[in-house]
């Protein structure tokens, strides 16, 4: 063994964990003061850590912890899926219903038929004028009887 | 190491991954099996990185919760222990962050909270004077690592209360290892200069 005690930075790799060259390692494993020194170090680590929670503890966090995450994240991945093309579906019907909407004006049907008789009503000839069109292109059967359509 | 021996004993990676592949797929059982095989650990960093008083449970209990909801984005490149105290030193900066409070609060000298450093000590028996020292020697500890840089806390927090390796450390913050190494050097150079001051 070594006399030469470990250097500061010697026992700071120990501590860490890091390799030590051989003769440092060698001196550790077998120096009483060198691994006092050590040992008193992760003793006060030990004692800053403090106790561990008990297993009831644990359990009940866990169990919550598993508890949302099962009420809210394990819905099959095919609900997902519908979900998105149901969305999808709507939002490119969206339009075509909003412009159904738009391109028809209201109107009052009732109104218009009204406005309607009463401009015949005003002007006959438009009456005549249409019979006498018809005339022109379809000529009025026989009414004697010699005449035939056929 | 005491610290480090305290540690749970990992599951074997193929053993690890096929949990985590049963979870991702809803696997209940499989989920809650890897979160008490790495709970213990989150514990321990939550109740080390938040300030005295802090709600360690709730933060664990969240902690938990965004690993289960975030566990399809884990490709299993990485240990789960690791991605899971990665979420729960992100957590804790959050909290911190938002409340503005000033981690690693010492506690009052006397603490019952805390397990008796004697037991751990090598050597029997001990004298009142050196139990004191010893007592000492913890609340120096506590002290000095709340006045590290929140950086250097968190690297010997995760070495020393979470038992994890330099390789764990720097995957949980998501840096180098070399990195790691600077930081926890200088962490332990402060703490263990104050804590042999108290205890020589």
């Amino acid at each position: 063994m070594s006399i030469e005690h470990l250097t500061d930075d010697e026992m700071d790799l120990a501590l860490i964990g890091e390799e030590l060259s051989a003769g440092a390692a060698e001196h550790l494993s077998s120096c009483l003061v060198c691994r006092r020194r050590r040992d008193s170090f992760l003793a006060a680590v030990d004692g800053a850590l403090g106790e561990d929670p008990d297993e009831a503890t644990r359990t009940r966090v866990r169990e919550q912890a598993l508890t949302a995450w099962s009420g809210t994240s394990r819905k099959p991945h095919w609900v997902r899926w519908l979900a998105a093309a149901a969305a999808v579906v709507v939002l490119s019907l969206l339009p075509l219903v909003r412009s159904e909407f738009v391109s028809r004006p209201e109107f009052n049907t009732d109104a218009v038929l009204t406005e309607v008789d009463d401009i015949l009503s005003r002007d006959p000839l438009s009456a005549v004028a249409s019979e006498e069109v018809v005339e022109a292109i379809v000529p009025a059967p026989d009414v004697d009887g010699e005449g035939s359509w056929s | 190491m005491a610290s480090v021996a305290r540690r749970e004993m990992p599951l074997e990676p193929e053993e690890e991954l096929e949990l985590v592949e049963s979870a991702q797929r809803g696997d209940r059982d499989a989920a809650g099996a890897l979160l008490e095989r790495h709970e213990l650990a989150v514990f321990r960093a939550c109740r080390r990185l938040l300030p005295q008083g802090e709600d360690v449970e709730g933060a664990v209990q969240e902690t938990l919760l965004r690993a289960l909801r975030s566990l399809t984005r884990f490709s299993g490149q990485g240990s789960f222990g690791g991605w899971l105290i990665a979420i729960a030193v992100n957590l804790c900066r959050d909290r911190l962050r938002r409340r503005r409070l000033v981690p690693f609060q010492p506690l009052e000298v006397g603490d019952d909270d805390a397990a008796d450093p004697i037991a751990v000590l090598s050597s029997s028996e001990p004298s009142p004077e050196r139990v004191a020292m010893a007592r000492q020697a913890v609340e120096r500890l506590r002290r000095e690592v709340a006045r590290l840089p929140r950086r250097q806390q968190e690297v010997f927090a995760l070495r020393f209360f979470v038992g994890l390796d330099l390789a764990g450390i720097a995957e949980a913050l998501a840096v180098d290892v070399g990195t790691v190494k600077t930081h926890l050097h200088r962490a332990v150079q402060r703490v263990r200069a104050a804590v042999e001051e108290a205890n020589p």
